[in-house]
């Protein structure tokens, strides 16, 4: 009961410049991140559902390579590596292509898994109509196995969120970034970790919600 | 003949009342010193008794910069401040493997030594009055600058000229960080999560420049035929041992270690240990010895020193 | 096989030597914690009582939404916390194994929930009907079943452990990534090339041949068992 006693809202008024600064970062980063992750989710998800040959293998290495390594390797070899060919990256760069990169593999898999889910007669159903298979996808898989997709594919984006905050590995300023900072010059740790609680666990369970809501709704007529 | 013996008697008593005198003096400690005639090892006053049960030291270092702190690939701390560290562990407990070594960054070593998990940090702990609030140093035990790390193409005349629009890496909580700060408010300060990625970043072009310690640039220059070092010398502020202001005992200690090895002139080998020999003489007045003293600048805020 | 450079041999061996072991003795404790403490977890959280299932589900909703790295700095830097003669302090590996504990034991109690509820009611009424009461019910007929079930997942936990050791490394484990990172900035500060992509390349290669095998394992149990 002494640490709620000592506990300073004051502290973290002072910094809030900061800290809404680290905010609008991660929100930034997380942005882009789930943006791109979601192009590459759908397309790449698309080229390994329909077997196109080539581009499904090479999928195939991209998606197994960097879901079975750590997300911290991936960012390092970013940081580092990028420079070394020559491209002049800063931290923001980094931060928003590792995130992509990583969150895409994951989404590759959810929309896969979500196309291959749409139920065969719907398919068969857009070739009678006289749909050419590009058609019949866009018409027809997207729609309905984006859907199916949906809820595995928010997961994936609160995820690529929460790993913004790995970017304090390459200093960039994110929020835990500038909240550890903060930290480590004035030791008000419980002020800080309230901060980065608050923030996180309410944007990671209102999307849960969002979730929970969209299964519901979202769920096949045949399936309800 | 009989003059001869007497003249040789006469020589051995002298001698042996010279042999006498050198004998007896180091056993005590009045009267000033010389070199030759210290003990190996000074009167030190009592530690803790939580240290002397566990029977080694636990210690905070630098992991990430080399000469002062880092590991090679047998996995061993090495550089100056470790082997400074160890001189104390031999002290203390008679081998220099009595001590636990904690890697700690700039960022996180004050935090670590606060917080109880090592019972000093050794890590280029340059004194600043605003650190001082916070932690106790002991005496200075090296004397570092600061310096300007660029690319070769790079020219930097008068810093207050050459600063502006610059960007310029350091790592976070540095005295380098807070100077940039205060007097080059139109530079862009970068933070660099390490020593080493600073120098990258310089190499890659991400910053005009990296400042950082003397030893740490000089030791890159000399093995990167792309960088080099500026002139420019700034923020001479000597290193101390940090210590917890809880526990005077420990920097009674240390401080009578740090005078025992400056009076044997113990320091100065292991510099030289840690930089190139060609080095040597640029590195003359940054340990202390028996001739060379180092203090701290007290009453002055070096980071806020902004030159003219 | 290319030839290696001189320069990868010493590099490549501390890595292994002094790094990988940190990482695989932290995902062993980090496993087992999050196996024993989630399977429990789980199993309560069947049971019909509200205040326990909310407790319950308030632990796996917090630990699994916030960033296992804002965890693991939480608790490595909160202040020591003195209760009487104790002084408890959790070093960099107990904090770094309490932080992968919490989150994957959180993992392990929703599968187990969901891995429980999935044994159809039959199970239950003819455990009930041979006259077990509930707590011998879960324990010879409910949970063994669902043990099978978890299996696949619990492979996939292990993997994801053992990537996520590498966030330890903020708080100044020298687990693999780490133990390379040194050695690249070693090389960076000394020879002027700190070879990027080799060292973090050689530290991902090694990961994923940790860790490939075991994916695919847990998807042959996947089709084997369930």
């Amino acid at each position: 009961m002494k640490i709620l006693a000592a506990f300073e809202w004051s502290f973290i008024w002072d910094n809030r410049v900061e800290l809404w600064e680290g905010f609008k970062n991660t929100m930034k980063v997380s942005a882009i991140g789930v943006a791109g992750a979601f192009v590459i989710g759908l397309v790449l998800g698309a080229v390994r559902a329909h077997r196109i040959p080539v581009f499904s293998q090479l999928a195939w290495v991209y998606v197994e390579a960097i879901r079975n390594t750590p997300i911290l390797v991936q960012i390092f070899l970013f940081y580092y590596g990028l420079p070394q060919l020559g491209y002049q990256v800063e931290g923001f760069t980094v931060a928003w292509l590792a995130v992509m990169v990583w969150g895409g593999a994951f989404n590759t898999e959810n929309f896969r898994a979500g196309f291959e889910a749409v139920p065969k007669h719907f398919r068969e159903a857009g070739y009678a109509l006289g749909f050419s298979p590009l058609k019949t996808f866009l018409n027809v898989t997207l729609p309905i196995g984006g859907r199916i997709a949906l809820p595995s594919s928010i997961n994936t984006y609160i995820s690529v969120l929460k790993n913004t905050s790995l970017m304090l590995a390459i200093g960039y300023p994110e929020l835990t970034t500038v909240a550890f900072n903060i930290q480590a010059i004035t030791f008000r740790t419980f002020e800080m970790f309230a901060v980065l609680a608050v923030v996180y666990l309410v944007i990671v369970w209102t999307l849960s919600a969002l979730i929970r809501l969209l299964e519901a709704r979202l769920a096949l007529p045949e399936t309800r | 003949m009989k003059r001869l013996t007497a003249i040789t008697g006469l020589l051995a008593l002298v001698a042996a009342i010279v042999a006498a005198l050198s004998v007896a003096a180091p056993t005590g400690k009045t009267g000033p010193e010389t070199e030759a005639t210290l003990p190996p090892k000074p009167r030190l006053p009592a530690l803790p008794a939580e240290i002397r049960s566990r029977g080694k030291f636990l210690i905070g270092v630098k992991c990430d910069t080399p000469p002062f702190g880092w590991q090679d690939t047998s996995g061993r701390n090495r550089g100056y401040d470790v082997d400074v560290a160890k001189q104390f562990a031999r002290w203390a407990f008679g081998s220099a493997s009595k001590i636990d070594f904690t890697c700690v960054t700039t960022a996180s070593r004050i935090g670590t030594l606060t917080s109880g998990r090592v019972d000093m940090i050794i890590s280029t702990l340059t004194w600043t009055a605003e650190r001082e609030r916070t932690i106790d140093y002991s005496l200075p035990y090296y004397g570092a600058a600061g310096k300007l790390l660029v690319k070769n193409a790079v020219i930097v005349g008068r810093l207050n000229s050459w600063m502006p629009g610059k960007k310029i890496a350091s790592t976070s909580g540095s005295i380098y960080d807070r100077w940039v700060k205060n007097c080059f408010t139109q530079s862009t300060f970068q933070v660099s999560s390490s020593p080493s990625a600073g120098v990258l970043a310089v190499k890659n072009g991400q910053v005009d420049a990296l400042m950082y310690d003397d030893a740490f640039l000089v030791g890159v220059a000399a093995n990167d035929p792309e960088l080099r070092l500026t002139n420019h010398v700034f923020l001479k502020v000597p290193w101390g041992v940090g210590i917890r202001k809880t526990d005077p005992q420990i920097k009674a200690w240390v401080d009578a270690a740090i005078r025992g090895m400056k009076a044997r002139d113990m320091f100065w080998p292991i510099l030289k240990r840690t930089i190139p020999r060609r080095f040597y003489p640029l590195f003359r007045l940054n340990a202390p010895r028996p001739k060379v003293n180092l203090k701290f600048p007290r009453g002055t805020v070096p980071e806020a020193a902004c030159p003219r | 096989m290319p030839e290696l450079p001189d320069w990868f041999r010493p590099v490549a061996e501390y890595m292994l030597r002094e790094g990988l072991p940190e990482t695989l003795k932290l995902a062993a404790l980090a496993v087992t914690a999050s196996t024993v403490i989630g399977i429990v977890l789980g199993t309560l959280l069947t049971i019909h009582f509200l205040p326990l299932q909310s407790l319950i589900r308030l632990y796996i909703e917090v630990w699994r939404g916030l960033p296992i790295l804002v965890t693991i700095l939480f608790i490595y830097w909160l202040p020591a916390y003195d209760v009487g003669p104790l002084h408890i302090q959790l070093n960099a590996y107990m904090s770094a194994a309490l932080g992968l504990s919490l989150w994957g034991s959180a993992q392990v109690a929703e599968a187990t929930r969901g891995a429980v509820q999935s044994i159809p009611k039959e199970q239950h009424e003819a455990a009930a009907a041979l006259g077990f009461g509930w707590a011998g019910r879960h324990r010879f007929v409910i949970v063994p079943q669902a043990l099978r079930r978890l299996l696949p997942p619990m492979v996939g936990l292990l993997v994801n452990i053992i990537q996520n050791t590498t966030i330890a490394f903020v708080i100044g484990i020298n687990e693999f990534l780490q133990a390379g990172n040194r050695q690249f900035e070693n090389l960076t500060t000394q020879t002027g090339n700190g070879h990027p992509f080799t060292i973090f390349g050689f530290v991902l290669v090694v990961f994923f041949i940790i860790s490939f095998p075991l994916t695919l394992f847990a998807r042959y149990l996947e089709r084997r068992l369930v």
